[in-house]
C-alpha cells in the first residue's frame, strides 16, 4: 500500500488530534503573548519595583503564565504525549471544551487584575481552575498505563502534582480578593510561585525536553539514570520550598531548596548539552539560541531567588527575580521550542496535494522569527536595565520592543497556518545526500 | 573518533541486507532512538536502495524528517504488532 501525499503519515493521521485542537491553543498563546507586552506597557510606572498587588503588571504576568505558558503546554502535551505514552487522548471533545472554558477565563483573570475588578478576577479564576482541573484529569488518564519513556512520564506526574498545588493556592489567592481565603496568604503565595513556575511549568519543560531536544538534534536518548536524579532533586527542592513556606526554619530550608534546584538544573543542562553536542543535526538556528538563553536564565533565576531569600539590599530584587524566571527562563525557552514544533506539527496536517506533503522548512517563516528573536532579547535586556536603574521609561521601551517582537511572532504563526492549508511543492526541501 | 566526539552510531538498530533493500529493525529502542537510527541509515545511502523499517508502532515523528530530505514512506503488509515501512527516495 503506497501512502498518497495527503495521507503521507498513514495511520498517524488517525491517531493525531485534529490540527484545530493544538493550533487553537497555540493561536490563543500567540494572541495572549501580544496582550501581555501591551499590558506591561500600560502601567510601566510600576514595573521596576513591582512586587505584587492588583495592577497591569500582575495582569501581564498572568497573561504570560496562564495565557502563553500553560496554554502552549496544554496544546503541545495533548498532541505530543500520546506519542510518548502510546495511548490516544481520552476524548477529542474534552480538549476543545477545555479551550472554550480556559481562554475566556484567562482574559477575565487578566482584566480583573488590571482594571482591577475582584469579582471579574474571581469569576475568571473559577473558569481557569475548572479548565486546568479538567486538563489534569485528561493528562492523568493518558499517563495511567503509559508505556515507554519513563523519565518523561515521571516528570509529567510531578508536574501534575504541582498543578494541583497551584490550583489550590490560586483558588485561595483569588478567593482572598472577594473575602474567601482558604490558605494563609503568605503561604499560598509562596506555594503558588514555586509550584507554578518551577513545578508545573518547569517540570513540564524539563520533561518534554527529553523528547524534543534529542528529536530536533537527532541525538540518542539522554542518560535515564541522570535524568531521574535531576527529577528527584527538582522534586526535593519543591518540597523544601513548600516546607519553608510554613515558617519553620524558613531561611535554611529556602537556601537548601535553591541549592537542590541548582543541582537539578545543572544535571539537566549537562544532559541537554550532550544531546546537542552529539546529535546529527548541529545547525539548530535561532530557536535553539533562545532555548540555550532560557537555560542560562534558569540558572540566573536561582541566583536572584537567593538574593530574595537573603533580602539583598536592592528594592527591585523581586521584580528582577520574576523577570528572570518567567520572561528569561520559561517564556524564552517556550518561544524557542514553539517556533520549531509549530511547523513540525503543521507538516503532519498539511492539505492533500499531488506531490509530497509540505515540509517543516517550507512552512516556517524565517524573517519574522529573526525579528522576534532580536526584539525578544532586547525587550528582556531593557526590562532588566529598567529594574536596575528604577526607570519606568526604559520599562516602557522594553514593553514596546516586546510588543513588536510579539507581532513578529504572530506573523510567523499566521504564515505557518496559511501555508499548511495550501498544498504545494517543497521549495525549501533540504537536499538528500547525492546519489 | 567521529566528528560527534565518539565512535559508532547514535542509536543501534539491527541491520541486514536482502534483495528488496537494506532492512533495519528498531523495535525495543527508546525514543528517539528509532527516529535517529532510521535517519542515520537513510542519510548514509548514496543510491536508490530502499530501506525496509521494522517498527513496533507508526513512527509519526519520522515522516516530516523524511519529507525534509526528499524521501517518502510506503506501508507494507506485516504481522500483527509490527509496522513495516518501505522508505524510498522521491524521484
Amino acid at each position: 500500500m503506497r501512502l498518497a501525499a495527503g495521507a503521507f503519515i498513514g495511520g498517524a493521521v488517525s491517531r493525531l488530534l485534529p490540527a484545530s485542537i493544538p493550533f487553537r491553543f497555540f493561536g490563543a498563546a500567540v494572541v495572549y503573548h501580544l496582550l501581555a507586552w501591551i499590558a506591561l506597557g500600560a502601567d510601566s510606572q510600576r514595573v521596576p519595583r513591582f512586587a505584587g498587588g492588583l495592577a497591569w503588571p500582575l495582569a501581564a504576568l498572568h497573561l504570560v503564565t496562564l495565557g502563553v505558558l500553560a496554554m502552549t503546554a496544554i496544546g503541545a502535551s495533548l498532541q505530543l504525549l500520546p506519542v510518548a505514552t502510546r495511548q490516544p487522548v481520552l476524548s477529542r471533545r474534552w480538549p476543545a471544551a477545555i479551550w472554550w472554558l480556559y481562554t475566556p477565563g484567562v482574559a477575565a483573570v487578566a482584566l480583573g487584575m488590571g482594571i482591577p475588578a475582584p469579582r471579574l478576577l474571581a469569576g475568571g479564576a473559577i473558569a481557569v481552575v475548572a479548565a486546568l482541573a479538567a486538563y489534569a484529569l485528561l493528562l492523568a488518564r493518558n499517563l495511567i498505563g503509559a508505556r515507554g519513556m519513563p523519565v518523561v512520564i515521571a516528570h509529567c506526574w510531578a508536574a501534575l502534582a504541582s498543578l494541583i498545588v497551584v490550583l489550590a493556592s490560586a483558588a485561595s489567592l483569588a478567593g482572598a480578593y472577594v473575602a474567601f481565603p482558604a490558605i494563609e496568604r503568605g503561604m499560598a503565595l509562596a506555594w503558588h510561585v514555586s509550584f507554578a513556575a518551577y513545578g508545573f511549568m518547569g517540570l513540564l519543560a524539563l520533561g518534554l525536553s527529553y523528547i524534543l531536544v534529542p528529536m530536533f538534534a537527532l541525538s540518542a536518548a539522554p542518560d535515564e539514570r541522570r535524568a531521574r536524579v535531576s527529577l528527584s532533586l527538582a522534586v526535593a527542592a519543591l518540597l523544601l520550598s513548600a516546607a519553608a513556606a510554613s515558617g519553620v526554619a524558613a531561611l535554611p530550608l529556602r537556601i537548601a531548596a535553591i541549592g537542590t534546584a541548582a543541582g537539578a538544573a545543572a544535571l539537566h543542562w549537562q544532559l541537554m548539552s550532550v544531546a546537542l553536542r552529539t546529535g546529527m543535526r548541529r545547525q539548530l538556528g535561532l530557536s535553539f539560541t533562545l532555548v540555550r538563553t532560557g537555560w542560562w536564565m534558569l540558572a540566573a533565576s536561582l541566583v536572584a531567588a537567593l538574593g530574595v531569600v537573603l533580602e539583598a539590599p536592592f528594592a527591585g530584587m523581586a521584580a528582577l527575580f520574576g523577570l528572570l524566571l518567567i520572561g528569561g527562563w520559561l517564556l524564552t525557552f517556550l518561544l524557542g521550542i514553539l517556533q520549531r514544533i509549530v511547523p513540525f506539527l503543521a507538516s503532519m496536517h498539511t492539505a492533500p496535494g499531488r506531490r509530497l506533503p509540505r515540509t517543516p522548512s517550507s512552512l516556517t517563516a524565517e524573517r519574522p522569527l529573526a525579528i522576534h528573536f532580536s526584539c525578544h532579547l532586547a525587550a528582556l535586556a531593557l526590562l532588566a536595565v529598567a529594574i536596575l536603574a528604577d526607570s519606568p521609561w526604559i520599562a516602557f521601551a522594553g514593553a514596546a520592543v516586546g510588543t513588536a517582537g510579539a507581532l513578529a511572532f504572530g506573523t510567523f504563526f499566521a504564515i505557518v497556518v496559511r501555508r499548511m492549508s495550501i498544498p504545494g511543492v517543497n521549495g525549501n526541501r533540504r537536499e538528500a545526500p547525492a546519489s | 573518533m567521529s566528528a560527534r566526539g565518539f565512535d559508532g552510531p547514535l542509536a543501534e538498530g539491527r541491520r541486514w541486507v536482502e534483495a528488496d533493500g537494506v532492512h533495519i529493525d528498531v523495535r525495543g529502542l527508546q525514543p528517539p532512538g528509532p527516529l535517529v537510527a532510521i535517519l542515520e541509515l537513510v542519510e548514509s545511502i548514496r543510491d536508490a536502495t530502499p530501506v525496509i523499517v521494522h517498527h513496533e508502532r507508526d513512527p509519526q515523528l519520522l515522516y516530516p524528517e523524511l519529507a525534509e530530505i526528499g524521501w517518502r514512506a510506503v506501508r507494507l503488509d506485516a504481522e500483527a504488532g509490527e509496522v513495516r515501512l518501505k522508505l524510498e527516495r522521491v524521484p
